[in-house]
């Protein structure tokens, strides 16, 4: 495997991993933004966020969150993050999805921030558009697939609940739809 | 919040808040919270998304074009007192918007990117997911990593570890040998005793892990990943691969966001 992150699982090194279930594993890794960051990945090779299935995710970030606990305590600091850099673009360096979460604390000299400049409100309506066509878009590609195939769906039921809440919702008629109806 | 607070006054209102019934909470904390106010409409905002549990708009400030905010519509201050369900949904759309940025605005990645307490650069009471569309060479989180010695791992691998078995729910006894023995066994295969059912079963879960077949447009882009160096051009096909490959897994999720 050329994959750190599956490495990490095959060596199973025990200074390296801090907690692994069937799906999840939360290690410290050696390349890291400041020490004490921790990393939570599926043990399946995902390469991007876009392929971790529901159920999957949703371990990663509780887990995260317990990661996070866990280092207010033990590592006395006062804050953390949690950063997910996904696709080459966001400087992604392992083909393995990956949660970081990194403590922090006062002048420890982290950078983790952005320059930020206020978007003109017409442009702001063209992102708007844009996005909103792009998943109409989706959409149509959706609808042609399924006439091709039903693809068969494993879902926990803990999000079937909410998928339930949210198609209730949906028939109120959703801000999607009216969005994308008033657009010409 | 009012910005300028003294010490006394802190205590003051972190007195009164004491004092409130969890009903009055919410009620001064929404006062209170911008976002409680975008969420309620009370304040104008350019939405993306909305459902029941959670609201995507486009952040008036931007790293860049079409950062959004994801923000549960319930109010909590940090990530960690979100419920796992509820995250799990936020997550899901987060999921779902990464894939939107990434086809409607032709990016070569996505940022996920979280707060939790000031230091970390927290700004607002409500707890905000940021999602930053990124391209090679911009100027968003521009951080890099070093390598730690393994004195340094040790050390904190010994002070976490336990910390987080607690926080997992005194898991301690199924967790921690599953790595310790592990180690053990290579040298002195006696020392396992209790340990050895939940080292075995964490053994034949990741072999059939690793036996798992991969798809074959993720080994594409780990192939792609792994020859170096990269020209630029190479790099936005393999971003452009990259994009194709997920299309397929995640289109249901997508559309699922609107019927």
């Amino acid at each position: 495997m050329k994959c750190e992150h599956c490495d990490i699982i095959e060596r199973k090194n025990a200074s390296e991993i801090i907690y692994e279930d069937n799906e999840v594993i939360v290690a410290i890794k050696d390349l890291v933004l400041t020490p004490g960051q921790i990393t939570i990945f599926p043990k399946e090779h995902f390469t991007i966020l876009e392929l971790v299935p529901d159920h999957i995710l949703e371990k990663c970030v509780s887990i995260a969150n317990k990661v996070s606990i866990a280092i207010f305590d033990s590592l006395g600091c006062q804050g953390t993050n949690f950063l997910v850099q996904n696709g080459l673009g966001a400087g992604q360096i392992v083909p393995h999805f990956s949660i970081e979460i990194i403590p922090r604390i006062e002048n420890d000299n982290l950078d983790l921030r952005w320059d930020t400049k206020p978007l003109p409100e017409d442009e702001m309506e063209t992102i708007v558009m844009t996005l909103e066509k792009t998943l109409l878009e989706m959409d149509q590609e959706k609808l042609t697939e399924k006439a091709v195939q039903d693809k068969p769906t494993s879902e926990k039921p803990g999000i079937n609940k909410l998928d339930a809440d949210a198609a209730k919702e949906k028939n109120k008629d959703n801000y999607l739809l009216k969005s994308i109806r008033k657009t010409p | 919040m009012a910005p300028e607070l003294t010490e006394e006054q802190r205590k003051e209102l972190e007195e009164k808040l004491k004092q409130m019934s969890p009903e009055e909470l919410k009620e001064f904390q929404k006062k209170q919270c911008i976002f409680c106010q975008i969420i309620s409409g009370k304040v104008p905002s350019q939405k993306i998304y909305e459902d029941n549990k959670v609201l995507v708009i486009l952040d008036i400030n931007p790293a860049a074009k079409g950062h959004l905010l994801i923000l549960p519509k319930e109010h909590y201050s940090i990530q960690p007192q979100i419920p796992d369900k509820e995250q799990g949904h936020l997550f899901s759309i987060a999921k779902n918007m990464s894939h939107l940025l990434l086809k409607g605005l032709k990016v070569s990645g996505t940022s996920l990117f979280a707060a939790n307490g000031l230091v970390a650069g927290q700004k607002a009471q409500h707890f905000i997911l940021h999602l930053l569309p990124r391209k090679e060479g911009d100027d968003i989180l521009k951080v890099s990593e070093k390598l730690i010695e393994k004195e340094m791992r040790d050390k904190i691998y010994s002070l976490v570890a336990s910390k987080f078995n607690e926080v997992m729910g005194g898991k301690k006894k199924t967790v921690v040998p599953l790595k310790g023995p592990k180690l053990i066994s290579e040298e002195k295969p006696k020392a396992l005793d209790d340990s050895i059912i939940t080292d075995s079963e964490v053994t034949d879960s990741a072999v059939s892990v690793i036996n798992n077949p991969i798809p074959e447009s993720i080994i594409a882009f780990a192939k792609e990943k792994q020859t170096k160096p990269k020209t630029k051009a190479k790099l936005k096909k393999s971003a452009e691969k990259q994009t194709q490959s997920e299309k397929k897994a995640s289109l249901d999720d997508i559309a699922n966001l609107f019927k």
